[in-house]
């Protein structure tokens, strides 16, 4: 263990913990997927960052969103995220979750993934090379050490406007609203 | 080649026949021979339907359909591993009707791709048993593969209008 860190252990473990034991859930959206196998196994090895797959969301608190988004997918997306336990990080993938990338005039795929659920960041590129996941995962450090990795309570502070937003997308949605409004008085 | 040239054009009339290179033939017919003629090469061995593809031509009102087949196994005396064949029929069928008769008796593979041209294209199979959405979640006015659909219009009137989180607090 880094010595110089051993205050940070010592005044927030709790924080220190978040940081150095990501569980990334198993969900493919999109090509970036591909990247996924050589960033977790022998090849380049996420573990050394404390980064590792979970079969299930409800065991995991990072979610990589590995490329485009279509609209059915952006359900399970939500459904995904929601299920998520706090505290929790996003992370959008590729090119594609943040303006559309290539499919910007595509009549089936999202265009900005923030509309419809916090993103804490955002790796460029099409595809980003396994390092690029590592470069974030330190930036994701650093947010976090900052309080700034902070998009799952923006999620329940704006929740009515996301919903708004889902709303509009799909018209009515399967499933009821995560907080009601009467839980936030 | 030649011979199943030959063959299928003492079969059927007005049909016209392109060898377009060694492993390819494309047959043009009439959409009221489509059914015979896919039995008739079914018999004769090409029992692999791989695809139903469709084309818009917009300009000449019609959609274009494209039954891509291969055959498995060595049922045609002309069939030899290193010369695979693949036979492409191709119909045209109105654009304003949109509408045409199931392969599905002839080929059971054919649902999932009769299913997929409804929904994009929106052409009607005619006895296909179950013509659900596959693929798409939202409904569109017009079917998204066709060419009067404007997909840069309908990205500005969906997913450009709904507003980023900031300015919907506002």
């Amino acid at each position: 263990m880094d010595r110089n860190q051993l205050k940070k252990w010592f005044e927030s473990p709790a924080k220190m913990g978040h940081k150095y034991s990501l569980h990334v859930v198993y969900f493919c959206t999109g090509c970036g997927i591909i990247e996924i196998p050589p960033s977790i196994t022998a090849r380049w090895d996420a573990e050394r960052f404390g980064v590792i797959p979970v079969a299930t969301p409800r065991q995991a608190n990072l979610f990589l969103i590995t490329g485009y988004v279509s609209v059915k997918t952006l359900k399970a997306v939500i459904r995904t995220y929601e299920q998520m336990p706090e505290p929790k990080f996003t992370v959008g993938f590729g090119s594609c979750p943040i303006n559309g990338g290539m499919y910007w005039d595509s009549y089936n795929t999202i265009k900005h993934l923030d509309k419809y659920i916090p993103i804490d960041g955002w790796i460029a590129g099409c595809m980003p090379r396994p390092e690029a996941i590592f470069i974030a995962v330190t930036h994701l450090w650093t947010l976090i050490d900052k309080e700034m990795a902070d998009g799952y309570k923006k999620y329940k502070e704006n929740y009515r406007y996301y919903r708004a937003n889902q709303e509009q997308l799909y018209g009515k949605l399967d499933w009821p609203p995560l907080f009601s409004e009467e839980d936030k008085k | 080649m030649k011979s199943l040239k030959k063959k299928l054009e003492s079969s059927f009339s007005d049909i016209k026949i392109n060898i377009t290179d060694d492993s390819r033939i494309t047959v043009n017919i009439k959409k009221d021979a489509v059914v015979s003629i896919l039995n008739f090469l079914k018999n004769l061995g090409y029992e692999h339907l791989a695809l139903i593809s469709c084309i818009d031509w917009i300009e000449e009102n019609e959609f274009e359909l494209v039954y891509i087949l291969s055959a498995y196994m060595e049922k045609d005396q002309e069939y030899n591993e290193k010369e695979k064949k693949t036979i492409l029929v191709k119909t045209r069928i109105s654009r304003e009707e949109s509408k045409f008769i199931t392969v599905i008796n002839i080929f059971e593979n054919a649902e999932p791709y009769e299913r997929e041209l409804h929904e994009l294209f929106g052409i009607n199979f005619e006895g296909h048993p179950r013509l659900t959405p596959l693929f798409l979640e939202r409904d569109y006015k017009i079917p998204p593969f066709r060419k009067d659909f404007d997909t840069r219009k309908y990205v500005k009137d969906v997913f450009d209008k709904i507003p980023s989180i900031e300015e919907r607090k506002k």
